[in-house]
This record gives structure tokens, sequence and C-alpha cells, in this order.
């Protein structure tokens, strides 16, 4: 399929002219992050959401597997990223694009190498089975910003799911069913959030959550992976314009009150999603 | 009689659900549920076609089946190729020559009766994204339980248990006429043919459905179109 159409000139200019007025072509300020919905499906583990007009989910599953032979303790967790031609037409099945390997590495990075995921804790008999966890991300719409809005979806999945409980018994391994014991939740060390950000005008303008259009337009862009701690889980910024030190130091204090900010609405919508659980 | 997951019937279908257009970048988009089986489905075309795609005299189909969990496997090729078949016929593929009809299916959830749902879920995201077409499928699935009994709209757990299983759709035509007859398992003529005319009636119901989902949709839409 054919790659998305590049904005226009008079778009470009007008994009451009009204960032440096400060405004945004979709009414945001720069900082502004657009509205976050978090809506979860009747299974444990699969949560869609919707950033602006951006739309991801992502399922969740267990299943258990004999561990890699150097690391025996050691449980799995897998990430698939790929990304359909549901989302863009421009995505073409079984060829990622640069664009899509990006976003791949970005999320293994900021959730699998964070160790935001005990995957010790994922050990049942060590050298013989382990849980492999696996996260699909099915990404639905691109209109802007998919690593943000996938990185929300993959750790709100991951906090939300819960396992089958395993009781050992010298060599003897019981997995219960859902109905038999209550199945229990992942051990979650932190919780990493992505900041995407895009640079115009020679890294002098920023803005936080692009748009569309605004990546089609952006000269550099930079992806902060930060936990509520104000640790530093990843940072991606594969080429584009080179900035000032100042800039990254900028980026990372937005990156910090963001990350409070997404971080409370992702415990809320769990928090709820749970009252209603123990209500039904 | 009474059914694993509460149903009191054997022709008893679970509760349809359906949306249309509730994604931006396709040109048509649907979803559709019977029960917890959910499929979402989006359709881009007319479009620009690869060279070595290109059909001279009517568009190119391709469908790609994306399943819920994990990467597509033999299993996701074999049900693209027959969702492609299904709903090919009925598309109006000559009034777009040298173009491209894409459609993704996405499953999002499966308890049972993935084919149905998915073909269900393409016929409505086709007539959301416009593309001409002479009618329109709807389809229902059919098992044979070890008593002999047929179940229509099977559960995960009772397509473990069937002997056989039937997947049909039908066009919405005078003539009902089958695009699509799928069946696993062993069984007699007999039953093959009872399978059909209960899946014929069934989905009767599902085309009624569609039809008031998307009358719905329209009154809706005008409605917003004259307060505006």
């Amino acid at each position: 399929m054919v790659r998305e159409a590049d904005p226009s000139l008079n778009e470009k200019q007008f994009v451009l002219q009204s960032l440096k007025e400060g405004l945004r072509v979709d009414g945001r300020r720069p900082y502004d992050f657009r509205s976050l919905q978090l809506s979860f499906h009747s299974d444990f583990g699969h949560v869609q959401v919707q950033l602006g007009r951006t739309r991801v989910s992502a399922k969740v599953s267990a299943e258990v597997v004999r561990p890699r032979a150097d690391k025996p303790t050691e449980g799995l967790l897998l990430f698939n990223t790929e990304i359909s031609p549901m989302a863009s037409p421009a995505f073409e099945v079984g060829r990622p694009s640069e664009e899509e390997v990006l976003i791949s590495r970005t999320i293994e990075k900021a959730l699998r190498r964070s160790r935001a995921v005990d995957t010790e804790g994922l050990c049942i008999v060590a050298g013989e089975k382990v849980w492999s966890i696996r996260v699909d991300l099915h990404f639905f719409d691109h209109e802007g910003n998919l690593v943000d809005c996938a990185c929300i979806a993959a750790i709100t999945a991951l906090l939300h799911f819960r396992r089958p409980d395993v009781t050992v018994i010298g060599e003897e391994v019981t997995i219960h069913s859902l109905d038999q014991r209550n199945p229990v939740p992942l051990s979650v060390h932190h919780i990493p959030i992505c900041v995407s950000f895009s640079f115009f005008d020679g890294g002098e303008l920023l803005v936080v959550d692009p748009s569309i259009l605004e990546e089609q337009i952006r000269e550099g862009d930079m992806t902060i992976a930060m936990n509520i701690h104000k640790e530093i889980c990843a940072l991606s910024k594969a080429g584009g314009i080179p900035l000032e030190m100042d800039q990254i130091i900028r980026c990372s204090k937005i990156a910090t009150t963001k990350t409070a900010e997404i971080t409370e609405m992702i415990q809320k919508a769990l928090a709820d999603d749970k009252a209603k659980r123990q209500a039904k | 009689m009474k059914r694993s997951d509460g149903r009191t019937e054997a022709t008893q279908l679970r509760a349809f659900a359906a949306s249309q257009s509730l994604l931006n970048r396709a040109d048509g988009s649907a979803k559709f549920s019977f029960g917890e089986s959910t499929v979402v489905a989006s359709v881009v075309g007319p479009a620009e076609v690869k060279i070595r795609d290109e059909k001279m005299d009517e568009a190119t189909v391709e469908l790609i089946v994306r399943p819920a969990v994990g990467f597509p496997t033999t299993k996701d090729k074999v049900l693209e190729r027959a969702l492609r078949q299904t709903v090919e016929p009925t598309i109006l593929s000559g009034m777009m020559p040298r173009t491209l009809i894409q459609i993704v299916v996405q499953i999002e959830q499966v308890d049972g009766n993935i084919l149905s749902t998915a073909v269900n879920a393409i016929s409505l995201a086709m007539l959301d994204a416009g593309l001409p077409m002479s009618s329109l499928v709807a389809s229902v699935t059919a098992v044979i339980d070890p008593q002999d009994n047929i179940l229509l709209d099977p559960s995960s757990q009772e397509l473990e248990n069937a002997t056989s299983v039937h997947t049909f759709a039908f066009d919405n035509t005078s003539s009902y006429n089958l695009l699509l007859s799928h069946s696993a398992g062993a069984f007699s003529e007999d039953q093959y043919f009872s399978c059909m005319e209960a899946c014929k009636h069934a989905s009767e119901r599902v085309h009624a459905f569609i039809r008031t989902a998307v009358e719905k949709k329209i009154q809706k839409e005008y409605q917003q179109l004259q307060s505006s």
C-alpha cells in the first residue's frame, strides 16, 4: 500500500505559524496531552486505550513454558507489536516500516528492559516450568503518538491481568482454573509511562503528545519513559535535529508531571474497574 | 433443554451487538459480537493497488485476519481465504477496476463462532464504507452435539463437545443464496441439510438485526444533521 500522503505546504506553514504563537491545530496548548480514556473488557488483562482519536488495545495472556537454559529461574515477558493496516493503510503486513520497528523497540525498552514486571516471580519450577506472559497490542487507529498510547495500554493491561494460581507439592504442579481459586495479579515493580515530544523550528518549539499532522511536519522527536519515582526508564531519540542539553532537561521535567498525571489516571481506572467487578 | 451458558433453546442465538464507524482512519469499520465473541473489521477502498495485484477489469480484494493472541498461523490463513471467498461475490468489483479493497479483521475475543462473527462484522464494515454491493451477507454457525441435537451459535465449550460443526452464510436477496458452507466432523447428509435449514432461518434474524442497526445509525445521523 502507498505511504501516508504528506501535508501540503500551506498546512505545514499554518501549523508552524500557530505553534510560534503557542497554539496547536487541535486547540491544545503545547504541553497538553489529548484526553485519555481507558476501558476494560470482561476478561482480565484486556484493555482499550483511547488517546484522543488514537486507539490501541492490549491483551495479556499467560502460558506455562520451559525457561531459557541460561536463565532457569526467570519467566518470559513477550510483546507482540505488529501494526496491522487497520491503524493506517501505510502499514504493511509482514514488512515492518521503520516507524513500526521504533515503536516496538521503545515499548520493549520501556517495559521489559526496565524490569517493570518481576520475571523471577513467574518461575514455577526452576529449570522446568515458568510462566510466559505475552502482551498482544492491537493498533486500531493511528492519529499520532502510537508509542505513548501503546505503552499506557500495555502497562495497564499488565496491571489488570490475573494469572491462574499454582501450587507445587514436590514434583507435582497443579494449575488451578479461574473458578477453582482466585487468580493472582502479576507483581509490577513500577509503572513506566512514555511521554513523546516533537520538535520544530530547529528545536526551538516543542509539543507533547504530537498528533499525526505534527508527526509528519516535525524536525525531530524524543520519547522519555519515566515512572512516578522520577526515574528515567528509557530515553529514545532516534535521529532528527540535534537538541540542546537544556531542552532535554526541560522535556524530562515535563515528563515528570505528565507521568504523575497519567499514573494517577491508570490507578483510578483500575480501582473503578475493581469496584465494579466486586459489585457484580 | 439447558445449554452450558444458560440458554434454554437449541435455536437460541446469543445476544448480538454491533457498532459501526468506530474507527477514524478506515473508510468503513464495524464491530460485531455474538455473546463474548467479538470481531472488529475495517475496510479501506477503493484505493491505489500495487501493480502486481492489479486487475484490469475489477477491484482486487485483500483480506487480512489478525488473531487476538500471537502471530497469524495457518488457521488464520484458512480463515482469511474462507472470508474473502464469502464476501468477494457480493462486492460489485467491476465498478471499481484497478483498485484495491483492503479488509482487515481483528479478532478481539474468542468464544466460539469466529467465522460467523467475522462474516457479519465485515458485512457491516463494507456497508459502512459505502462499497457498491449486490447484497449483504449474514452468517450463523450450528453444531451437532453427541445427543444428535442441533445447537445454534455454539459457545467454545459446546464446540469442544460437538461431533460436527457447520457454518453457513446467506445473502439477503429473495432467493437467500448460499455463499459459504464450511463443515468439519462426521455427519450424515440429512444432518447437513437440517443444519443448513436451521442456519438459514437464524441468518434471517441476523439480517433483520443488521437492518435495524443500520436504520438506527442513519436515523441518529439524520437527527444530528437536523439539530445542527
